[in-house]
């Protein structure tokens, strides 16, 4: 009997667990159906018309920062075509930059990547392009010529076999901002050698300025300064060289890029402990005035603008190095990008989507004076739009680049690039013989490419 | 089974469901990362099997993985370390404090807050002088500028701070583990204890240690297999950095699986990691029950 009896509270408490799961979900269901109901009353009429299907579409981004114009811009774009196209409703994903990389390697390893989805460009969305991830979008770009809107070239990074997977949000270079108030104060003039760029750094040092702000925490900033060096060594297409096989890591230019970058380090160029200084970090001690100089790509115009170093500030191109080098070619950065997930359930859906969206983002950006360094044609005054002297400056140096290269994890696979970063991150902590760092980088480019 | 005076059925379907999700969770993600670990895979793309190449490769040719490991064991040495002053802290709280709960909450606090706080707090602490950092500030005032450096980007010091920190936060938790196991201790025990004159550190000498073995192994274990995943805290203040010098096994696996996108080649790191956790698990058991047995 008291077997039966604890038998049937066991069921009884089964049965109680499951109805309060029936329960959970009818709710959900519930509230899912007024949302969607919600969503469609505005437009009713329109609806009753095309009874279309409806269509979600998630739209992954890195632009979580609701202050950020591009943030604003992206949501004004998506509301504004959810009201046009009522059965379609998108749903933001908005990441950071790095945790986005993280969760989209996560669901390319189990082949659900997001409708639409952020890469960067050339080997950094290599691998993913050759899993046959994404979508070609070559239709996409002919409908309402959509290409034309783009610069030219530049659709190249982006393009393997005559696809192209992805459409870049921007177009930067990198520049040194300098605060011309502490080049005051130190009485220094903006340096067009790399020697003069020592004695600034030298002249600040001594009146107590931090010369140079970097944030090596994350190790690409130096790597991106480091591969700015090489470019005036060696000229433009080093890697590319290496990976032809014409020339290798052992190179005169590159070890010459290694000792004038330990220049800088023991010329105490940097902060004190720049290796734990993430990449906020570093750009905050040049946005509040303590830094002179912050070498970095343009895409950082908009955040120094809206902080207080704001009319403070002008740009300088990399100075030539030992007389070597051409100031105007510059490191390139064609921005992330936007890609669609080839097993997109709503394939064509998203595909209409992002057409409109990329056709209607340079004017957008214009407005939202997030349009320094985008990659697309922008037609409209930036003078007369409001935009500041320092974004004049470095709209000015766009139209002298001549060329220039990658950043060293756009061009080399990731396995040889993280050896590359660590490499370069130990120059901020200890001197190297440049013959053993272009060793470390030799034996990593052939161990990766087996 | 039936000292209970349950039906196997009923014990069964109360077992099941946690038993599932145990297999799901635990079981079934080592035996695929096992798997994974004889792949050459990026983590997207198709795979190709290789055996044992990238643990050939870890043990003979990865420069970075050794040190990592040295890392990794001096950490758990120095966190086992810490218990038997979690234990002493413990007694004199017992001993001399009227009402210990509070301190030993207040010890207790740094457990709570999240890693990131922690290590947030602490590089703000080990910031060179010129950044506001509080330890080299402290250091020039009393005289000793020579000892101030910036604790967390020379490679020689950068990993001894690291070790500081997880110690410091984690006194607290093991205080108040052998607090607790101290408080267990029968008072009739103590006070037949002074009878026969045993009092003071005779008495923690033959009674509480011996009586506290089992709640010591338990410190152990966990200090033991904590500092080996070690991850958060080295993530947050050094990333690892500078060049390789704070990696520890587990950033080591990060990056090589997410940031390299050899996925293949981080699985093998993290199958010698269940490895190293499970062997350690078995000899630190070996002792304890060799010393339980001794004592009781």
């Amino acid at each position: 009997m008291a077997k039966a009896s604890k038998m049937l509270s066991f069921i009884l408490a089964s049965t109680l667990v499951f109805s309060l799961a029936a329960c959970g979900n009818s709710t959900n269901d519930k509230k899912g159906d007024t949302a969607s109901t919600e969503g469609a009353k505005p437009t009713e009429k329109v609806a009753e018309k095309v009874v279309e299907k409806e269509v979600k579409i998630t739209f992954q981004n890195i632009y979580p920062d609701t202050t950020d114009p591009k943030n604003q811009l992206m949501k004004k774009l998506v509301t504004q075509y959810q009201t046009e196209h009522p059965n379609i409703k998108i749903e933001l994903d908005s990441l950071n930059t790095d945790q986005q990389k993280l969760k989209l390697k996560t669901q390319a390893a189990s082949k659900e990547v997001p409708d639409i989805t952020i890469v960067n460009p050339a080997a950094q969305m290599k691998p993913f392009v050759e899993a046959g991830l994404f979508a070609p979008l070559n239709d996409m770009l002919d409908q309402n010529s959509l290409k034309d809107t783009f610069q030219e070239g530049l659709l190249d990074w982006y393009s393997f076999d005559n696809n192209t997977y992805a459409l870049p949000d921007g177009n930067n270079i990198a520049v040194v901002y300098y605060n011309k108030e502490l080049f005051e104060k130190a009485g220094v003039q903006v340096p067009t050698t790399f020697e003069e760029m020592l004695t600034v750094v030298g002249t600040l040092k001594e009146k107590g300025i931090t010369p140079i702000a970097i944030g090596e925490k994350d190790s690409w900033t130096g790597s991106f300064l480091f591969m700015n060096m090489l470019l005036r060594t060696n000229g433009p297409g080093f890697l590319q060289d290496v990976v032809d096989q014409k020339k290798t890591f052992d190179d005169p230019a590159f070890k010459e890029a290694v000792d004038s970058f330990q220049s800088l380090v023991t010329a105490g160029a940097f902060q004190e402990g720049a290796t734990s200084f993430d990449y906020n970090a570093g750009e905050n001690l040049f946005k509040t005035g303590k830094a002179a100089m912050y070498f970095m790509g343009t895409w950082a115009t908009g955040g120094i603008e809206t902080s207080s170093v704001n009319g403070k500030v002008g740009v300088f191109k990399f100075p030539t190095i030992g007389g070597k080098g051409d100031p105007n070619e510059f490191m390139l950065a064609p921005g992330s990008a936007f890609a669609i997930s080839a097993n997109s359930e709503h394939l064509q859906e998203t595909k209409d989507f992002l057409n409109w969206f990329m056709l209607n983002f340079p004017k957008e950006a214009f407005t939202a004076k997030g349009a320094v360094g985008i990659g697309q044609v922008v037609d409209g005054d930036f003078k007369a739009a409001g935009y500041s002297d320092m974004a004049m400056e470095v709209l000015g140096l766009f139209k002298e680049v001549k060329g220039g290269d990658l950043a060293f994890d756009n061009t080399m696979n990731p396995g040889t690039a993280q050896v590359h970063l660590n490499s370069i991150q130990n120059l901020f902590v200890q001197k190297v013989e440049a013959g053993a760092v272009a060793k470390e980088h030799q034996a990593a480019y052939e161990a990766n490419n087996k | 089974m039936n000292v209970l005076k349950v039906s196997r059925l009923t014990i069964t379907a109360f077992v099941l469901p946690c038993l599932l999700i145990y297999f799901g969770i635990v079981f079934i993600p080592i035996i695929v990362s096992l798997y994974s670990g004889l792949l050459d895979w990026n983590g997207i793309g198709t795979s190709t099997f290789v055996g044992l190449d990238n643990f050939k490769n870890l043990f003979f040719h990865d420069t970075i993985f050794w040190p990592s490991v040295r890392r990794t064991l001096m950490f758990s040495v120095f966190s086992m370390a810490e218990i038997p002053i979690a234990l002493f802290i413990a007694i004199l709280l017992r001993r001399y404090i009227r009402k210990p709960n509070f301190l030993v909450s207040s010890y207790f606090l740094p457990v709570i807050l999240s890693v990131v706080i922690i290590g947030q707090l602490w590089k703000t602490i080990y910031n060179p002088a010129s950044m506001g950092g509080m330890l080299n500030q402290i250091l020039i005032v009393i005289g000793l500028e020579s000892w101030s450096r910036s604790w967390l980007t020379e490679p020689a010091v950068a990993m001894y701070s690291l070790y500081f920190v997880a110690l410091w936060q984690y006194l607290g938790y093991h205080t108040l583990i052998q607090f607790t196991g101290i408080s267990n201790v029968p008072t009739e025990v103590y006070e037949a204890a002074r009878i026969d004159g045993a009092e003071g550190f005779k008495a923690d000498r033959y009674i509480t240690l011996p009586m506290i073995i089992p709640i010591f192994k338990i410190s152990i274990v966990l200090a033991f297999i904590g500092s080996l995943q070690a991850f958060d805290m080295v993530m947050v203040m050094t990333g690892g950095g500078p060049a390789n010098a704070t990696d520890v096994i587990s950033t080591h696996m990060y990056n090589m699986s997410f940031k390299s996108m050899q996925y293949g080649y981080g699985s093998s790191i993290a199958s010698f990691l269940v490895v190293v956790c499970l062997i350690a698990t078995v000899i630190i058991n070996y002792i304890f029950n060799k010393l339980e047995k001794r004592f009781s």
